[in-house]
């Protein structure tokens, strides 16, 4: 039992399903510990607004189930 | 010795057995669905922070110190909540909200031991607490909205849902996987009201479609109905033409029978007919040969006589008026002799009468001629003489007028005799008066006609004057 057996999800690629922008609390779906687990979603960028369906990357993690995302590609 | 190994062998396994106990009771597995906490003794390096005094163990097994340390386990199975709450919309209208939100502990190790702290205890009332922490949010979120936004816009819900509820549940160690609303109440009638008006349209537009439908099939099933009437109409008239035919065929058979009947009779009157005819012209040739040819024969015999009477008696007529026609001519002959000779006797007496009388007119004609110059220069002395000539003639035409009378009276005497003659005779002066006034008023005219009516005037004189 390692400080291992909980893996980050810092640098997962992720899925917005509610979304992302200033002022909102969106969704994201992250594949992690060999399942899929959403957690609420605040934009890194302060501006930056995501439409659900847009890939995003985890750029930070708060405990227990918030994190910070932009997204893999610009559009 | 066998004795000794028995017990040996017993020892062994009963060894055995304990141990298998003992493991038994030591070893602990995980489920997928639960997290074990384990707490009590003293632990390595286990569990997320320092401090944190329990170790988490998820999907393996683990070795507890039984009485040394406590196993709990966490169920990480999914918990719905019902939702039932009255709450009142941005506009003020009274809402009943039904709903239903599903949710559980969290995988990570940071919301098992979130859930742990809290809920270790109480697992079964979870649901409880997850409902209060629902309800009151819930009301505050359907304050800001509207009906139409929560019956348009559910994302916009869920959306404000998870802003309000995400961190709380977060704190909680719980994730919702899902919050749905079932129903929503509407005591005011407000939704229904709010359909109302699309509603009506919708209606109407169904009643119209309706009524197109029914107008469209209303003329198709007029116009079968028109043709179907056309079809029996069509059939009727073939069925009457049939049935005519029928009805035709089965009277020229109904009088074949009488006809041929009929035909057989004619046939036998035809041939009796014929019979007749044969037995009639049978009769006459037999009569022509009994009777006329008799007659015919006498009848040629008397005319073959009375021809050559007749004969005869042409020659003797033709003889006779030959000897006439001769006899006829020689007449003739001697009467135009006869004829001719009297002709000149006459034809000269004639012209010596001629010539007689041409000189007696000659001479008169001088007479006149020597008259009328007399009268050309006199004419009442020639007038007058020529009276004075004539004068015994007048008047004994005078005269003559009594001559024809029978028995006269004259109631005179002899005065009266006289005087009835003096007027005979003043009839002749009277006569001379009218032949002067004449003369007098020719006169005036030229003198060559003056002599042809004197000579006029003369013979009407004397016409007159003769009796």
């Amino acid at each position: 039992m390692t400080m291992d057996d909980d893996v980050s999800v810092v640098g997962l690629m992720g899925r917005v399903t509610g979304a992302v922008g200033p002022g909102l609390v969106g969704e994201v779906i992250v594949r992690v510990r060999g399942g899929a687990e959403h957690f609420l979603a605040y934009p890194a960028a302060a501006k930056e607004s995501i439409s659900p369906g847009t890939l995003v990357t985890v750029l930070e993690y708060q405990p227990p189930r918030t994190v910070y995302v932009s997204a893999a590609y610009d559009s | 010795m066998p004795m000794f190994v028995g017990i040996v062998a017993g020892g062994v396994v009963a060894t055995v057995l304990v141990l298998v106990g003992l493991f038994k009771l030591m070893w602990r597995v995980a489920e997928p669905n639960e997290a074990l906490i384990i707490s009590g003794s003293k632990h390595r390096t286990e569990g997320l922070e320092p401090g944190m005094g329990f170790r988490i163990v998820t999907g393996r097994g683990t070795l507890v110190l039984p009485g040394m340390q406590a196993v709990r386990k966490l169920s990480l199975d999914l918990n719905q909540t019902e939702l039932a709450v009255e709450c009142v919309t941005f506009q003020g209208i009274p809402l009943k909200i039904r709903g239903v939100v599903i949710f559980k502990v969290g995988d990570d190790f940071v919301s098992i031991a979130n859930a742990a702290r809290r809920f270790l205890d109480q697992q079964k009332r979870v649901s409880e607490r997850v409902h209060n922490v629902f309800a009151g949010h819930l009301r505050s979120i359907v304050g800001g909205l509207t009906v139409e936004d929560m019956i348009r816009d559910r994302e916009k819900l869920t959306g404000q849902t998870r802003a309000a509820c995400g961190t709380e549940m977060e704190k909680l160690g719980l994730i919702v996987d899902s919050l749905q609303i079932h129903e929503i109440e509407d005591p005011t009638g407000y939704i229904k009201n709010l359909a109302m008006p699309h509603a009506a349209a919708v209606q109407r537009d169904a009643r119209i479609a309706q009524a197109e439908a029914n107008r469209l099939a209303t003329q198709a099933e007029q116009q079968a109905a028109a043709r179907m009437a056309e079809a029996t109409r069509d059939s009727e008239i073939l069925q009457a033409g049939y049935q005519a035919e029928r009805d035709k065929a089965a009277a020229e058979a109904k009088q074949a029978g009488p006809l041929a009947e009929a035909g057989a009779r004619q046939e036998v009157v035809v041939q009796e007919t014929r019979v007749a005819e044969l037995e009639a012209s049978r009769r006459e040739q037999q009569l022509q040969a009994d009777v006329r040819k008799p007659a015919d024969a006498k009848a040629y015999e008397k005319r073959t006589l009375a021809e050559a009477e007749r004969d005869a008696r042409i020659s003797a007529a033709q003889a006779k008026a030959q000897e006439t026609e001769l006899a006829a001519a020689a007449e003739a002959t001697a009467t135009r002799a006869t004829g001719e000779a009297e002709a000149e006797a006459r034809k000269a007496k004639g012209l010596a009468a001629a010539e007689a009388s041409r000189a007696k007119g000659l001479a008169e004609a001088e007479g006149i001629k020597a008259r009328a110059a007399a009268l050309a220069e006199n004419q009442e002395a020639v007038i007058a003489q020529q009276l004075a000539e004539r004068w015994p003639e007048i008047v004994e035409a005078g005269a003559s007028a009594f001559g024809n009378v029978d028995n006269m009276v004259v109631l005179n005497g002899a005065d009266g005799m006289a005087d009835m003659l003096a007027k005979a005779l003043t009839m002749g002066g009277a006569g001379l008066g009218l032949a002067r006034q004449m003369l007098s008023s020719m006169n005036n005219q030229n003198g060559e006609v003056n002599g042809q009516v004197n000579g006029q005037v003369k013979r009407e004189i004397q016409k007159e004057t003769s009796p």
